[in-house]
């Protein structure tokens, strides 16, 4: 459709970006994988070319081991709850009615706020005493669940992951409504003419439509899920007894709290190679999604 | 990918559509109801913050989270802006005069990279493309220990510019994406014309064809001002004293000084929550727009 063009043209224009884009996000995740070889402190030059060795370590750490669990736990969590619930939200309410434009904003409103705002208040909701979770839950007569929900090792994962799939919800309703516009209103309509019900319709038309948007929530809340610290570190910093440290939060305690930057370094190459497999099924996924609708 | 949220829908497809006309309106009451009580437990959190920024620590520890606040005292705001206590003011500006410029410095970069990938074929295009936003989905965590080094090494570690740079390189990707797609679908006429009216390439770029792209300056700036303003581990790594603090680290800040104090921490959350939401009540045609990019073909 356009001419071929000398490169100087293009390049005028892309020289200055590419430059930034280099140095400040291409360089330093080069050297973070560099520094994975190293046992550098956090200061001075003085470090040592250590090989593999903080892989070998790492696989062996405990503190590696949990933070890998909890990461597959808020991983398999993030895929299914805010997902599904955005879902559903969506599906309620798509159209016009003025009722759904209210209502659609105030679903959407977490994703303005930054976590450690969120942070910050579902620490209140959660506060043993005065909190509105266990005031709720002595309203209703179950005295015994009402716990110290971010101290308690067996429901601090859990509860902060509640706070996060707060904003996360949003989100994911608001791709799912850009997905719904683009689901043909004749083809809906057919399928109605031939004595489709809604579930057959959802099933069969609208599921299948929403495809693209159903890949990007996913891997958009996988991506998400992976590098989520703000909240976490707000809430619980990871604790009690590491119980809600996921892998974002233990590179973060091994580098810049006890300065094994070489170690943290290692800890943020094993994120990034999991984050790597995420965009590359992404990929993969929108090339087949087009050549469906191609 | 261009439609808002409220344009031409889809009112064939609707959970109430079926069966006869009062089942069809009990249908619809119910599922009203549902809405609005997901909606109510919902919005809990945030008229709890909004009620204890108004409440003394007494009327908290009395009433906890709850009860409305018995008057409208703006004393825990006072406070927490105060210089000698909260200082919030002080972490405003700072965060204002980082995410203004990061903003515009991502915008204007990406623009030209997007003009570039958007107007002119050469080899090598696409997969410069998708290097660039691969950015986008890049943990940070990969980032931050090169970068905190590479700032102590320029000298910028602990100023306010160390965050400005860093969010102008980590905004490239988006502002790329957005741009180029916006150029793709500019006519080609347009710079023809103007190219055999003897314009050169960078009149056009500047004279033409940016004040076409102000939708799309408006989707990116909506979005870039809301990821910086609410950013907090950049500047937490990047910065220590509170000169170069931004209002998200002096916000956490607080909960740390005052362990206890609910009102001071819900106003100061407050504050810092007002430029966001004010793009929320007035601009958010823009976000969501920006919000959904990819989400649906075309």
């Amino acid at each position: 459709m356009l001419r071929r063009h000398p490169w100087v043209l293009p390049a005028s224009f892309l020289l200055l970006p590419l430059l930034v884009y280099f140095a400040f996000v291409i360089l330093p995740t080069l050297n973070s994988l560099y520094y994975s070889f190293t046992d550098w402190v956090g200061y001075g030059d003085d470090f040592n070319f250590v090989g593999l060795a903080n892989f070998e370590k790492i696989f062996t750490d405990r503190l590696f081991g949990n933070a890998i669990k909890n990461t597959a736990i808020w991983l398999a969590l993030a895929m299914t709850a805010p997902t599904g619930f955005g879902l559903v939200l969506a599906l309620a309410l798509q159209g016009k009615r003025r009722i759904n434009t209210i209502y659609k904003s105030l679903f959407y409103l977490p994703i303005c706020l930054s976590p450690i705002i969120i942070g910050i208040i579902w620490v209140w909701l959660y506060s043993p005493k005065l909190g509105i979770v266990n005031i709720f839950l002595r309203a209703i007569g179950q005295d015994h669940l009402a716990t110290a929900w971010l101290a308690n090792p067996n429901t601090a994962l859990y509860a902060v992951f509640v706070a996060w799939a707060w904003q996360q919800t949003g989100l994911n309703m608001v791709i799912f409504l850009a997905g719904l516009t683009s689901v043909p209103t004749p083809l809906v309509e057919a399928a109605k003419v031939d004595g489709a019900n809604y579930w057959q319709t959802l099933r069969q038309v609208v599921i299948p439509m929403l495809r693209p948007a159903t890949v990007v929530v996913f891997a958009l809340t996988a991506i998400n899920a992976l590098k989520s610290f703000e909240v976490i570190w707000v809430m619980t910093m990871g604790g009690p007894f590491n119980k809600s440290d996921t892998l974002a939060v233990f590179m973060y305690s091994e580098s810049f709290r006890k300065f094994k930057m070489g170690y943290g370094s290692s800890a943020a190459v094993v994120l990034f190679l999991m984050t790597m497999v995420i965009i590359a099924l992404y990929f993969r996924q929108t090339s087949k999604a087009e050549e469906l609708y191609d | 990918m261009r439609k808002g949220l409220q344009d031409r829908n889809t009112t064939a497809f609707s959970m109430t559509g079926g069966g006869g006309d009062w089942i069809r309106r009990l249908g619809t009451g119910l599922l009203y109801a549902a809405l609005t009580i997901m909606l109510i437990l919902f919005m809990a959190p945030v008229y709890g913050a909004i009620a204890t920024a108004f409440k003394s620590q007494a009327e908290v520890a009395a009433g906890g989270y709850w009860t409305p606040p018995s008057n409208l005292a703006g004393e825990n705001f006072a406070r927490v802006m105060d210089p000698e206590q909260g200082n919030l003011g002080l972490y405003l500006g700072n965060s204002l005069l980082l995410t203004i410029p990061a903003s515009i410095f991502s915008i204007a970069l990406g623009t030209l990279a997007g003009y570039g990938l958007g107007k002119y074929n050469f080899r090598g295009d696409g997969l410069l493309f998708i290097f660039i936003v691969a950015g986008m989905f890049l943990p940070p965590q990969i980032a931050l220990i090169p970068v905190f080094r590479l700032m102590n090494d320029i000298g910028l570690y602990d100023t306010i510019y160390a965050v400005i740079i860093i969010h102008t390189a980590f905004g490239i990707p988006i502002c790329t994406l957005v741009m180029r797609n916006f150029f793709q679908i500019v006519p080609n006429a347009l710079r023809e014309a103007a190219l055999i009216d003897g314009a050169n390439e960078y009149k056009i770029f500047f004279r033409i064809m940016l004040p076409l792209t102000l939708p799309a300056l408006a989707v990116l700036a909506t979005l870039q001002f809301t990821w910086i303003w609410n950013d907090f581990l950049w500047p937490f790594i990047l910065t220590q004293k509170a000169d170069s603090r931004t209002i998200m680290v002096g916000i956490l800040n607080l909960t740390g000084q005052y362990t206890v104090d609910w009102g001071g921490q819900a106003a100061a959350s407050l504050i810092g929550s007002l430029p966001t939401l004010f793009i929320f009540v007035f601009f958010q045609r823009y976000f969501i727009r920006g919000l959904t990019l990819g989400a649906v073909k075309g």
